[in-house]
């Protein structure tokens, strides 16, 4: 009597995940330029009119102190892959700080949507009025309130899409920092020759306060007599240039292999575009428009300067709506950054039990979690009515969250120098060893220079500073009251979402794969994933796929039948399975199968994507040989007559390997 | 800003990522199974013994028939292997063989008699009407192939080619045919033709 085969693969299921993409440095900047260089449109005038006509100066000395804010980040990406200002403040200095720095970064998120929306309709309502005679209409629009109008509609788009679960794609970053790109080329080249023919006066290094731009320090004579005093009001006043950097954070875990690197490339260029954009163009404004003539412009700089060029009106007009439509696509893109990345910090927040579970509730039919972003767009949309369209002041309560949130987290990164000892991938430079202990000199003078600023920042704007406490506590209230209120309930770890698509037979997997080569890599244990760690440090991404391979274990009557969803243990190993794969920066193709024995699903799986290799961790109940013995006969018993020769590798956790050549 | 560039295409030629290090010899050729084989070894059983028994046997007519000594120290070996992990294929092919014992890598090889030998020595039973295995009740075992290899760390690449090679030749439709087959040289022959 002859066996019937009976050990064969009965289902296939391939997974896939948005998370398993990884983008390359320049849509890394992209994405986190679509915020930071945005404010390129409104610091300007925001900041003339806190500290006078010499703003240009002080908005330089921000961009080149980003370079310090982008080598922290780059520090903390070095500790972290999935960082954040609540995972690093909570790894350095406790919950209850990690809960007020998010409170902050919450603040953050609020006024970034309200202003770049607000600054988007200040721009539109500057062109129409500007096209309007022109177009023979008379109409001219009030721009604070069409700005709220426009605002609240931007914000509505937004909060739509999020609500549906429409990907914020890196392709469309790309696209408009293109655009911003060409304007900026345009806009300089032009600038050029109107300073040829009209000529150029650099602002002058002075500030110039007002009662209102001193806050509570106004009437005291220490801006005057402290210099340094008026030099950190001067530059808390153009902070603001710094939104976004947060994004950075986020955006590491997609960054491709190799991620620090690419990091650091990312950094550069949104160093040299931030500085080169948002202060050159403030400079153009002030040295190309006329005094009396900016004033009318310190809502909607860049169109003013547009308008200032040498050429024919309808030239000009030309110029300022490309600058207003470009302008509109950046901003409204912060806007849906802002909401982007309130959710995922909040969804963050959720995971570690410091939410509401209320907030938790996915959205019934798009399985987004829609209660958040309600929240958020909520408090945009309150942001923006509250501020009657008025960018000053927005601009002014914006820096309370940014400059708070980049406390805590450089205060963060600090103390990690001292209690996370051991090697780093990247630190920041400048650190003094005295005796055995190293000193982060340039860590602190960060620390230093930000503490400053903040503490200067509360004094001097008191919109920002009640608004900002008020807020903070609210969020903080509803935090803790959270994390109290679950304490003792089941939290839930992170756990990703993917997809499932079960497939006919394993060979139906090689149209996921378009590579020549194949590695296939099987994993079953969380915890034990260093052998595809190891594969992946290997891995040529330009010719090899990598298939990782997870067997579900069945049998009898429930033998069979469609894989419709991922167990808790799944769920929990796909899950480490992406964190590997995005600490590599190399993309995987993740693949289950269902089997009664896990040698003949590696060997099947194998043979069917063509896999040239097969990497195996070890076994806590077979020893290395007793597995390569097991898959050599499974191999054997499936091989066809053409089948090439396989490399088979088992990789301890130690790193020693055990190869053999089946 | 640079484009990414295209993927490379089915026609390059085919590149590995590059292995490490291999623990014991190079790759080694592959043996002939038909060459291990004699129609003094190979047996034809029915009705069906019970698996412990039938392994029994087969390692006392192979070290009796190939003058290997003493069976004991090899029986206990084959014995401690069926315990681990299955020797059963589910085309109804069995493998029991002698294991390798974990050294530390660069470890001298022990002294007794399974590192001693010096070649494969294997061993055929043919089973028509199948036979119970304990540890895969669901599929018969209709071929028992047991070899004796050498357990040196240098034999180890060609101990798992071997096994390959077996589990690859010993195909269900083999299998059938040997269930036909009335004498030991008809089995020796089916076999010789499918290695062709």
């Amino acid at each position: 009597m002859v066996g019937k085969p009976s050990r064969r693969v009965a289902e296939v299921v391939v997974l896939s995940t948005a998370m398993l993409t990884f983008i390359s440095f320049w849509r890394a900047a992209a994405i986190v330029l679509c915020d930071m260089a945005s404010t390129a449109w409104y610091i300007g005038g925001i900041a003339e009119q806190a500290i006078g006509k010499g703003a240009p100066w002080f908005i330089l000395g921000v961009m080149a102190f980003s370079a310090c804010i982008l080598a922290l980040e780059t520090e903390s990406a070095a500790i972290f892959v999935r960082g954040g200002v609540y995972k690093v403040v909570r790894e350095a200095m406790g919950r209850n700080l990690a809960k007020v720095s998010v409170s902050a970064l919450m603040f953050d998120f609020t006024l970034t949507g309200a202003i770049s929306s607000v600054a988007a309709g200040q721009y539109l309502a500057g062109l129409l009025n500007h096209a309007f005679p022109h177009l023979h209409i008379g109409w001219r629009l009030n721009p604070d309130a069409f700005s709220v109008f426009f605002a609240v509609a931007a914000v509505l788009y937004f909060w739509r899409q999020n609500i549906i679960g429409i990907e914020e794609s890196s392709d469309k970053s790309l696209k408009i920092m293109r655009l911003v790109a060409v304007m900026g080329l345009v806009v300089f080249g032009w600038s050029l020759v109107t300073i040829w023919f009209k000529g150029f006066s650099l602002p002058p290094f002075s500030v110039s306060f007002d009662p209102h731009s001193l806050g509570w320090l106004a009437g005291t004579d220490w801006p005057r007599k402290i210099g340094a005093v008026g030099l950190l009001v001067a530059f808390g006043h153009a902070f603001l240039g710094l939104s976004g950097v947060e994004t950075l954070v986020q955006v590491y875990r997609e960054m491709e292999a190799p991620k620090h690197g690419n990091l650091k490339k990312a950094c550069l260029v949104i160093f040299l575009t931030c500085f080169l954009l948002t202060a050159g163009m403030c400079f153009l404004a002030v040295g190309i428009i006329p005094d009396a003539e900016r004033a009318k412009y310190l809502d909607n700089l860049i169109a003013g300067l547009a308008m200032h060029q040498v050429g024919p009106h309808w030239a000009r007009l030309g110029l300022q709506a490309f600058v207003v439509g470009v302008g509109s696509l950046i901003l409204c893109g912060a806007v849906n950054t802002a909401i982007v990345g309130s959710n995922g910090v909040l969804n963050r927040m959720a995971e570690d039990g410091v939410m509401p579970e209320w907030f938790r509730y996915l959205h019934p039919r798009y399985g987004t979690t829609h209660r958040m972003i309600n929240m958020v767009a909520l408090l945009q949309i309150g942001a923006v009515i509250a501020s009657r369209g008025n960018l000053y002041l927005l601009g002014e309560a914006y820096a309370f969250g940014l400059i708070w949130s980049l406390v805590f987290n450089a205060a963060s990164i600090t103390a990690l120098r001292f209690r996370r000892l051991g090697p780093r991938e990247w630190r920041l430079p400048f650190n003094v060893r005295i005796g055995g202990t190293e000193l982060p000199v340039g860590l602190g003078f960060i620390l230093a220079v930000l503490l400053a600023v903040a503490c200067v920042n509360l004094l001097t704007k008191r919109t920002a500073t009640v608004a900002g406490i008020a807020f903070t506590v609210g969020f903080y209230a509803l935090f803790w009251a959270a994390e109290r209120f679950n304490r003792g309930k089941a939290r839930g770890e992170h756990r990703e979402k993917v997809n499932l698509r079960n497939e006919e037979t394993v060979e139906q997997v090689l149209k996921h794969l378009d590579k020549p080569n194949r590695v296939l890599v099987a994993v079953r244990d969380p915890h034990g994933l260093h052998h595809l760690a190891k594969a992946l440090e290997t891995l040529d991404e330009e010719t090899t796929e990598l298939v990782v391979l997870y067997c579900r274990i069945h049998y009898g009557m429930s033998f069979g039948g469609d894989v419709e969803s991922l167990g808790p243990e799944e769920e929990h190993l796909f899950t480490r399975v992406i964190e590997v794969a995005e600490r590599s920066g190399k993309t995987v193709v993740p693949l289950m199968v269902v089997s009664n024995d896990p040698f003949y699903a590696i060997a099947q799986s194998a043979q069917a994507v063509g896999a040239g290799e097969v990497v195996l961790g070890t076994s806590g109940r077979l020893s290395l040989e007793n597995q390569l013995e097991r898959l050599a006969m499974t191999w054997g018993a499936m091989q066809k007559a053409d089948q090439g020769a396989v490399t088979v590798r088992v990789v301890q956790k130690g790193g020693a390997e055990m190869v053999a050549d089946l | 800003m640079p484009a990414k560039e295209g993927k490379p295409s089915r026609d390059m030629p085919a590149t590995k990522t590059t292995p490490p290090a291999k623990t014991g010899a190079a790759r080694s050729k592959s043996v002939r199974v038909s060459s291990l084989l004699s129609e003094d070894v190979i047996s034809i059983v029915s009705p069906p013994p019970e698996k412990g028994a039938l392994i029994e046997s087969m390692v006392k007519l192979l070290c009796g028939k190939k003058g290997l000594g003493d069976p004991a120290p090899f029986l206990a070996k084959v014995f401690e292997r069926e315990k681990k992990i299955s020797t059963t294929l589910d085309t109804g092919l069995s493998l029991p063989h002698n294991p390798r014992t974990e050294r530390a890598p660069g470890a001298p090889a022990g002294l007794d008699p399974p590192s001693l030998l010096t070649n494969i020595f294997a061993a055929l039973t043919v089973i028509p009407d199948g036979m119970t295995d304990p540890m895969e009740k669901d599929i018969p075992i209709s071929v028992m192939f047991l070899f004796l290899s050498p357990d040196r760390g240098e034999f180890f690449p060609m101990h798992l080619q071997f096994l390959r090679s077996v589990a690859s030749l010993f195909q269900p439709s083999l299998i059938g045919a040997l269930a036909k087959a009335p004498t030991p040289a008809a089995v020796l022959e089916l076999i010789r033709k499918a290695e062709k």
